[in-house]
């Protein structure tokens, strides 16, 4: 549509409605949230999706949240978690005292040999931390300095389904609110014309073994479902029903919108039903997401330096190079939380090879990402985390050879990172024994993983409760734990 | 919308406070506030507990605690231990609840507890525990419903708002029994039946109406976690539609919900039971399964049986047995102990661990019709009489056994083929290393036999196989196997290896170095038998080698083969068994052959005469007739020779056998529950750990209910009676109260789901107990209450209301308006469908498949899983009720959860209602949406009249069942000519606009009004009035 147009239309719809259509929406939805400071009018801003009264807690170091989840569980043996000593014992059984009796998957529980398989990947240390990172990952190398990785994360679920229910909502057992809509719940939006949790998945290579994902990865559980994460898709309209069917002109849509909003106004006249209010501000919102998720989505504009970082694929729509350019876009506009998944990582067999393809189809973008936010001044105040849902085993999963290998799921251990807002750059937290198998020190649960995440984003974790059949839920569980300090700026 | 529900404690709770002279209720004004703040240190849960003190019970709160102190003595506020502790400064250690708690004890509440302790700190049982009773009913209306509810109005100086015009009525009460709007014809009836009984006559033919049983259903389906998929991993579809439609019968049929709990319960233990009882049982086969590789059979047992307790309890009892799973409920008095006894009763079930990610696994009932009889009768007549003469036949020739022949005829060899050309017929084969392995042809690639080889080509460990998909091969006696192999001189493998499926992978061959292909079974052992060296490259070798060796023997059924080699390039060619044929010992050729394994043996597949005639008599003791008995057999079933003799008729014999496969398979399937013959034993598991058993326990319900009593061990029958016992004090009301909840919008206890001491307290606890007594005098008879509901003058009431009862009542929970909530997600595209003329109210059957947009499926799913990719139905199937969309559980068809469909992954006892721009986008723009707005218009069109005011009047007629306003059909009156006018300048713009979707727009309209009319459709379909039941 003409800009022009329908700026004019914008217009005519304010006019209507009396003061702003946001400011009516916004004082709707406020009273249904219970959100009284806005409902008085104390609170002055405009924001449609308004958090809770209280929150945050306190000054948060980041406003926004990018989660980049590797789904299937990537080697931190071949990524991170260096262990020169392992050529040693290559193809020797792994000893009975470091495996201790721990259950491990039927894929490999038959085996008659647990064979130590080293990484094949050769290891160097980068930036002026000294960070030692495998050559599969040139790309993260240089933007070590900005991370603060955590070798010893660690999980209860042993297989995919559970596990990734797990580190997104904090419980095995479907069902719980996810971590994005947490966020959205408690903090809102920044933004009036795009949701607040946005969830990308992005295209990963074929050859890969593509575990599925869960709705439940970003769904709200318990909370209220408007908190749901949009999955924009690389497919197809971004946004689900967002384009005006063939042959509907914008300007006709216009016209019937307005209809509807006089209609639905004299309704709530009649009936006084503040829903109604809410309906009508909806409709607003969905008005203004026809226009902006294209702009959203529209990268003409992109600099040639920001494009130039996340490499050729980056045109690709549904690729990860995108997908990383488009979180940035999502929070530079105000998203809350954008949580991308990449599916690919579960490499029983043949792990040198997939891995290499994953890391080749990833390591630029999530590199460019953290460089990029930098050169928008953004990094400062966005958290981007990233991390899979459990680790792989030392031993090899079928045959070991010098060139060739495959690694089972392995919950004991695994490295994530976190890097921006709130964030101590450049350093490492925790250490693995000499096989990656046992934490040796300072362990980190996915409960002080996410009470980690809150505490940035200015929330303390135990207080952020919801009621829910009878338990004040929490995303961080009912077990100790809590934000890790050694990570904390 | 956000529940507070700690403001609306509040709002009941200070109205209890308000009345100063008012006697307190333990359950109503102070429960509420102890269970919140204090019971989980000072509740059930021991080994949590603070101080040995708890405060549930009052033994507890009167005697002392750990410091000395006593917590509540009644009548003595100061000497009371607890209202000191409440009242201290935040910081001070001793201060209650404690500061890292993050609760606090709000002013009202402390005057609360003070007036309590001061009226003698009587305790209560918690409410829901107690025996419902009938009080007696209230003046003020003869509707008991009303009489109850105004006494509360009273209290707040309030009462019932007028009847709602009987146009918003008869649209509210046919949505809420028939999950459907009126048609105008009805609503036109209804206007013009002026008899004070009009209103009811309208209700008892919506309760007949068979859509009832489907809008019923849906509530219940939600609870029932029903879904078409396994739920979990590949999410492949499962045969559960039976049990929907057994849903929707049972309350069309009006089943009693005594019934209709012991039927789903527990219909497979019930004497005889039919197959609908069966079905009924698919309730608890709803939970997600399983068949991931790698899970752990254990865990899934155990996963299933407290996924099957857990819905059990809150669908019955109200209450979140879940807690319970890792330790003692801390504000319900249902302990660990209890909980594993409940789940006791579900942890003995048949059906297997790892669903196989399988249609149909695990026990099933099969829903025969009378045509299916009649056809199989048929079928078995047919058969019977080729047997028959195939008997006949056989009994007129001359056998002789090759064993009884003197001298023994000599043995020849004989093959069997394995693989020639292709796998076996119907084998699923594939390969862990994609693109390595292939069927090549000569003259590029060497070919030993037939027209193809085998070809694999790899770095490390590459196989093809399969498992899956082919018929069993059994193995000859005395056989081995031949395989010719030609390896590459160029690139040959370190070692090659044929491996068989028979109970497991564990038979292995292979030739090279044995340090090759590493991991793989135990060396030196049938797991994994070292042959021999590589046969020479760059020629065809047949390699050789007994199936004892891979720990086989004769008789043994392959269901899986594997070609393995490590590294290199190899071909394989013509797998197949050498064996000698020895007539004497042939058991295909010899009767002695043939009976000498089965003596004195219980041998499954045979005949039960003949089985039972070789088990239990020595074949010394056999008479004539029972020898003669055996040849017969023997020679028209098994004997090769003879056999074939009968070929023909054998031949009929296996069509006639084929069709009638192919009749059974045309009978629906559905999951159901079945015991195994040994029941598991049941123990405590620590922590909910599944694999750290502890304290053995047996079937039992918790000790807060009235006892289950039973002679021996009790079962899920004996269960499913308790809960519908007269006795049971939690049944009745948890199920007057979920249907409550479906007429009025929200239940009387709001937490439907947790009637426990963290649930709300009921709003009109009277009136609930006077429900919940009534439902079950009635005989748990479901459209009696639902009738009494719509019947009231409460549901009736206009939801129109001023300004500030919305904001006094936001959630009505008194009721001084009429309900109005937002339509769900079914009503929603229902209401779209019927009011265009496109429904298809067909009922029953496997799920559908409408418009979805792309990529639903497709990025969630596992690349195998048979609902990885979403291709639409055509026609018809596009068009019917919600209720029949097939639900893939891990991708929910977006109208769903757009409008907050459950995934039905879990029980859903109530659903959000929320309100997003999503909705608005999906409304506006869904094929689904502007195909019903085309069709609507052509409807405006054809029967609305000429002019566009009265065709405006049937679109609001259709869709509200009513009139416009004049305001209001101005407003369309002038969207409609800024429509047409503009579709009049872009006719190319309408003829695109009125194509969508499978139907073609009717032919002889003006596409330019029709467009515009489609237009007006959609606006009217997504009013907010139009999303409401108003």
């Amino acid at each position: 549509m003409d800009p022009l147009f329908q700026n004019h239309l914008l217009q005519t719809r304010r006019q209507f409605f009396g003061s702003t259509g946001i400011r009516l929406g916004s004082l709707a939805l406020a009273q249904l949230l219970g959100n009284t400071t806005a409902a008085t009018g104390a609170n002055t801003t405009n924001r449609i999706q308004p958090g809770l009264p209280n929150l945050p807690h306190f000054k948060p170091k980041a406003k926004a949240l990018i989660y980049i989840h590797m789904s299937g569980g990537p080697s931190q043996l071949d990524m991170w978690d260096y262990k020169p000593e392992l050529q040693k014992y290559y193809d020797q059984e792994l000893p009975k005292s470091v495996r201790g009796d721990q259950r491990i998957t039927t894929m490999t529980s038959g085996q008659s040999k647990l064979a130590v398989a080293p990484s094949l990947f050769k290891f160097a240390q980068h930036g002026k931390c000294g960070r030692w990172v495998s050559e599969l990952l040139p790309h993260t190398a240089k933007i070590v300095d900005d991370i603060a990785l955590i070798k010893t994360v660690h999980t209860t679920a042993i297989n995919h389904d559970p596990a990734c229910t797990f580190v997104m909502s904090g419980s095995e057992i479907p069902g719980r609110a996810s971590l994005g809509t947490w966020l959205s719940y408690g903090l809102g939006s920044d933004s009036n014309n795009l949701p607040a949790f946005v969830c990308l998945t992005p295209k990963y290579p074929l050859t890969s073994n593509g575990q599925a994902l869960f709705s439940r990865m970003w769904n709200s559980g318990f909370l209220p479902t408007k908190h749901t994460g949009v999955v924009l898709r690389g497919a197809g309209d971004p946004v689900l029903y967002l384009q005006n069917p063939d042959g509907l002109a914008s300007t006709e849509r216009r016209h019937m919108l307005d209809a509807l909003g006089k209609l639905n106004q004299q309704g709530f006249d009649r009936i006084g039903d503040p829903e109604i209010q809410t309906r009508i501000s909806q409709y607003e919102m969905a008005f203004r997401m026809q226009s902006s998720v294209p702009e959203l989505v529209d990268m003409t504009k992109e600099s040639p330096a920001s494009l130039e970082l996340y490499g050729d694929k980056v045109k690709e729509s549904g690729s990860f190079a995108h997908s990383m350019l488009m979180s940035r876009r999502l929070v530079e506009r105000g998203v809350r939380v954008v949580q991308i998944m990449h599916r690919g990582w579960d490499q029983h067999g043949n792990l040198p090879n997939d891995i290499r393809n994953q890391c080749k189809d990833t390591d630029q973008g999530v590199s460019a990402l953290i460089q990029d936010l930098k050169l928008h001044g953004m990094l400062d105040d966005t958290l981007v985390v990233w991390g899979g849902e459990f680790g792989r085993t030392v031993y090899s999963q079928g045959g070991l050879s010098a060139t060739n290998y495959g690694r089972d799921h392995h919950p004991r251990n695994f490295c994530m990172w976190m890097a921006g807002g709130g964030i101590k750059g450049g350093i490492s937290l925790g250490e693995t024994d000499d096989f990656s198998y046992n934490v040796v020190s300072d362990p980190v649960s996915l409960f002080d993983f996410n009470a980690t995440i809150l505490h940035c984003m200015g929330i303390d974790h135990e207080k952020f409760t919801y009621p829910f059949q009878g338990l004040d839920m929490r995303l961080t569980g009912v077990e100790p734990c809590g934000p890790v300090r050694q990570l904390l700026a | 919308m956000i529940c507070r529900p700690n403001s609306l404690i509040l709002l009941f709770a200070s109205a209890g406070f308000l009345s100063a002279q008012e006697k307190l209720s333990f359950n109503r004004d102070i429960r509420p506030i102890l269970s919140d703040k204090c019971f989980s240190c000072h509740g059930l849960d021991a080994k949590h507990r603070k101080g040995e003190l708890r405060l549930d019970l009052p033994e507890g709160a009167y005697g002392k605690g750990e410091s000395g102190a006593v917590a509540v003595k009644p009548g003595d506020v100061t000497g009371s231990e607890l209202w000191k502790r409440i009242n201290l400064v935040a910081d001070d250690d001793d201060a209650m609840p404690p500061a890292k708690t993050h609760k606090t004890i709000s002013p009202a509440e402390k005057l609360t507890i003070k007036k309590w302790i001061e009226q003698g700190a009587p305790y209560q049982k918690h409410w829901a525990y107690e025996p419902p009773i009938k009080a007696p009913i209230p003046a003020g209306s003869a509707n008991a419903i009303d009489a109850f509810l105004l006494e509360r109005l009273q209290r707040e100086g309030l009462s019932f708002l007028p009847r709602a015009d009987k146009s918003t009525l008869l649209r509210r009460v046919t949505f809420t029994l028939t999950g459907f709007p009126p048609t105008p014809a009805e609503t036109d009836a209804f206007l013009a039946d002026n008899s004070p009984d009009a209103y009811e006559k309208a209700v008892d033919r919506l309760l007949a109406n068979p859509a009832y049983g489907e809008e019923m259903g849906r509530h219940w389906l939600d609870v029932a976690r029903y879904g078409d998929t396994h739920g979990l991993h590949l999410d492949n579809e499962r045969s559960m539609w039976p049990y929907r439609d057994w849903v929707v019968g049972a309350f069309n049929r009006n089943l009693p919900f005594d019934q209709f709990t012991i039927e789903q319960l527990a219909g497979d233990l019930l004497p005889n039971p039919t197959a609908d009882q069966q079905v009924a049982t698919g309730f608890n086969r709803c939970n997600v399964s399983t068949s991931e590789g790698g899970a752990i059979n254990e865990e899934f047992i155990f996963r299933y049986a407290v996924d099957r307790t857990s819905t059990t309890v809150q669908t019955w009892l109200g209450l979140t047995g879940g807690c319970a799973v890792c330790h003692d409920h801390k504000f319900d008095p249902i302990s660990q102990k209890e909980f594993y006894s409940l789940y006791a009763f579900f942890n003995s079930t048949a059906d297997p661990a790892m669903d196989g990610n399988a249609l149909v696994s695990g026990p099933v009932a099969r829903l025969t019709t009378p045509e299916y009889l009649k056809q199989t009768a048929a079928v078995d007549a047919q058969l019977k009489a080729v047997e028959q003469k195939s008997q006949e036949a056989a009994a007129k020739i001359v056998y002789v056994d090759p064993a009884t022949v003197v001298p023994l005829p000599p043995a020849q060899e004989q093959e069997t083929m394995l693989i020639e050309d292709d796998f076996p017929a119907g084998a699923k084969h594939t390969t862990n290393v994609p693109n390595s392995t292939k069927w090549v042809t000569a003259p590029e690639f060497p070919v030993a036999s037939g027209q193809k080889s085998f070809r694999i080509s790899g770095t490390g460990v590459t196989q093809e196989y399969y498992q899956d998909g082919a018929a069993p091969i059994e193995i000859p006696a005395g056989a081995r196997f031949s395989l010719k192999v030609f390896l590459d001189p160029a690139n040959p493998p370190k070692a090659i290896m044929l491996q068989c499926h028979r109970e497991g992978w564990s038979h292995r061959v292979m030739w090279g170095d044995d340090k090759a292909i590493p991991g793989w079974g135990k060396p030196n052992s049938g797991e994994r038998f070292v042959a021999g060296a590589l046969p020479n490259a760059g020629e065809w070798v047949t390699l050789e080698v007994p199936v004892e060796k891979l720990d086989l023997k004769g008789g043994d059924k392959l269901i899986g083969l594997a070609f393995t080699l490590d590294g290199g390039t190899a071909y394989f060619d013509k797998l197949a068994f050498l064996s000698f044929s020895d007539d004497a010992h042939n058991p295909s050729k010899s009767l002695q052959a043939w009976l000498a394994p089965k003596e004195g043996k219980d041998t499954p597949g045979l005949p039960a005469e003949i089985n039972k005639l070789l088990k239990k008599t020595p074949a010394e003791k056999r008479n004539p007739v029972q020898q003669k008995q055996l040849l017969d057999y023997y020679t028209a079933n098994v004997c090769t020779a003879t056999k074939s003799i009968l070929g023909p008729l054998t031949a009929e014999v296996d069509k006639l056998k084929a069709e009638r496969k192919k009749l059974d398979d045309t009978v629906p399937v559905s999951l159901s529950m079945k015991d195994m013959d040994k029941p598991r034993d049941t123990f405590i598991m620590v922590r909910g750990a599944y694999d750290k058993p502890g304290e053995k326990v047996e079937p039992s319900v918790p000790k807060v209910f009235p006892p289950l009593v039973k002679e021996g061990r009790a079962n899920r029958l004996d269960l499913a009676r308790w809960l519908v016992s007269n006795e049971h004090p939690l049944t009745s009301r948890v199920t007057v109260n979920r249907f409550w909840q479906q007429a009025f919008g929200v239940g009387l206890v709001k937490s439907t789901a947790d009637f426990g001491s963290q649930g709300q307290p009921p709003s009109h606890p009277e009136l609930l107990d006077f429900l919940a007594v009534s439902f079950r005098e009635s005989g748990w008879d479901v459209k009696k209450l639902m009738r009494s509901f719509v019947t009231s003058a409460a549901f009736q009431q206009t939801a129109a209301a001023p300004a500030d009862l919305w904001k006094r009542d936001p959630e009505n929970r008194w009721l001084a308006r009429g309900p109005r909530v937002r339509l769900e997600a079914e009503q929603i595209r229902d209401n779209a469908l019927f009011v265009s003329g496109l429904l298809d109210q067909t009922m029953g059957g496997r799920g559908v498949r409408p418009y979805q947009p792309p990529n639903i499926w497709e990025p969630v799913a596992y690349i195998d899983s048979n609902t990885a990719k979403y291709k639409a139905d055509e026609g018809n199937a596009l068009y019917r009720r919600s209720l029949y969309t097939f639900l893939k559980r891990t991708a929910p068809p977006p109208f769903m959860a757009n409008f907050d469909g459950p995934s039905r992954e879990q029980s859903c006892p109530v659903r959000e209602r929320s309100n997003t721009p999503m909705q608005a986008l999906q409304l506006m723009n869904d094929v689904q949406h502007i195909e019903a707005a085309r069709a609507m218009a052509q409807r405006l069109m054809t029967d609305g009249g000429a002019t566009p005011e009265s065709r405006i009047r049937h679109a609001y007629r259709l869709v509200l069942a009513r009139d416009p306003r004049p305001e209001e059909l101005t407003i369309v009156r002038t969207a409609f000519d800024q429509h047409l006018d503009a579709y009049q300048k872009a006719p190319a713009e309408a003829a695109k606009f009125i194509r969508q979707g499978g139907s073609a727009p009717k032919a002889g309209l003006a596409e330019p009004e029709l467009a515009a009319w489609t237009l007006i459709s959609n606006l009217v379909l997504n009013l907010d009035e139009t999303v409401n039941r108003n």
